[in-house]
């Protein structure tokens, strides 16, 4: 049976937005968290990920730290619209950091995909792009086809940061409840910190 | 029980600055010397006011202490050195986070935690006040290692417990008895 959800049938896959980034990320650091995390593990099996896993929300705040500490490395967080409400208070503190290397976009589906689907609070009323403006970030926006994210994958990838991107997703295929495993949240920290100190 | 002592800023920020000497020795960052996470508390609000001033430290102030606890887990993957300054109701708020990041994920944050409203002439333990009473029992069900800055002579548990976190790869804590002078 078909899921009834507020899902725009013509969103992005998510899988393809993460397959643009994957080919053109560079050396950037990237935090995936819920439901662009099992997709991530195929797409960029690499050790420059961190995965939030755990802690719901906190995505947006260990890409902050990370890009705190290393301000000469690209850092991009994959929230999602059901997290970044776990922590919305991370809009103001990501702004007023001023991490000019920090891009955080949003996955947005209106739904809490992971544990079941339920709504987000808000759902499609909500105006990320404006929250994120109005908390300070330097350069907010919509992406809503992949023809848009290409047009401006140079300001997501480069541009001064903080920056935020809504990006206009469908159902991701997997989630982390019907796609277990990866690597183990602590030997993904203990292998970045290695990585970032070598 | 002996009576505890308010701690001179000055002598908080000194032991810090060392602590973020001593951490970067070698290291090839060196600007800032270190950092302070916090979310505003009332019983260590000297030491915010003076390390506003302080050019060597870099302050970030977050709106929740979750997202202290996510801040301070990437900047150590990064290798910088980093202190948590909250209240205990802030740690009351954010044990998820904690349990997920510093116990479960095994990153080591140091927390300094103020006991507001603690009461000189009692044992924490003691007090009136849950958000008081019910602290180290808190940290004791997680098993956090923790200890009381109760004076002056105090503050050299705060290299000892900093180091330690890093040791065992998880949180450590020391309470704030009375509010910084």
């Amino acid at each position: 049976m078909e899921l009834e959800t507020p899902v725009h049938t013509t969103a992005m896959k998510p899988e393809d937005v993460l397959k643009v980034i994957a080919a053109n990320r560079g050396t950037a650091i990237c935090i995936p968290t819920m439901t662009t995390s099992p997709s991530w593990r195929t797409i960029a099996p690499d050790d420059l990920s961190i995965g939030c896993v755990g802690f719901m929300g906190g995505a947006s705040t260990l890409g902050l730290g990370l890009a705190l500490g290393c301000p000469d490395r690209r850092v991009i967080v994959f929230d999602g619209d059901g997290s970044l409400c776990m922590q919305l208070g991370s809009l103001p503190t990501i702004a007023g950091s001023g991490a000019r290397n920090l891009t955080h976009l949003l996955f947005r589906n209106n739904v809490y995909h992971t544990s079941g689907a339920q709504g987000t609070p808000g759902g499609e009323g909500m105006d990320w792009v404006m929250m994120a403006k109005g908390a300070g970030y330097k350069d907010a926006f919509a992406v809503r086809s992949l023809a848009e994210l290409e047009e401006y994958l140079p300001a997501i990838l480069t541009g001064e940061g903080p920056i935020f991107v809504e990006l206009h997703t469908g159902l991701a295929e997997k989630t982390p409840m019907t796609d277990r495993g990866g690597v183990p949240f602590p030997q993904q920290v203990e292998t970045m910190r290695s990585r970032l100190q070598a | 029980m002996a009576m505890p002592e308010s701690i001179p800023a000055p002598l908080i920020i000194d032991t810090y600055k060392e602590l973020f000497r001593a951490e970067r020795n070698g290291a090839r960052r060196k600007d800032p010397l270190g950092w302070i996470i916090s979310v505003p508390d009332t019983h260590q609000k000297t030491v915010l006011a003076a390390l506003d001033k302080e050019r060597d430290v870099k302050v970030l102030t977050c709106s929740t202490e979750d997202e202290a606890n996510g801040v301070a887990a990437g900047l150590w993957m990064a290798g910088e050195p980093v202190i948590v300054m909250i209240q205990h109701a802030g740690l009351y708020a954010s044990v998820n986070t904690l349990r997920g990041i510093a116990i479960d994920g095994r990153v080591p944050i140091f927390y300094m935690i103020g006991l507001l409203s603690r009461e000189a002439d009692k044992d924490p333990l003691e007090s009136k006040h849950s958000m008081v009473r019910w602290c180290e029992p808190l940290l004791d069900v997680f098993g956090v290692p923790h200890a009381r800055l109760e004076g002056p002579d105090d503050v050299k548990l705060i290299p000892e417990y900093y180091r330690m976190s890093r040791a065992r790869r998880g949180p450590a804590a020391l309470l704030v008895g009375l509010a910084t002078s």
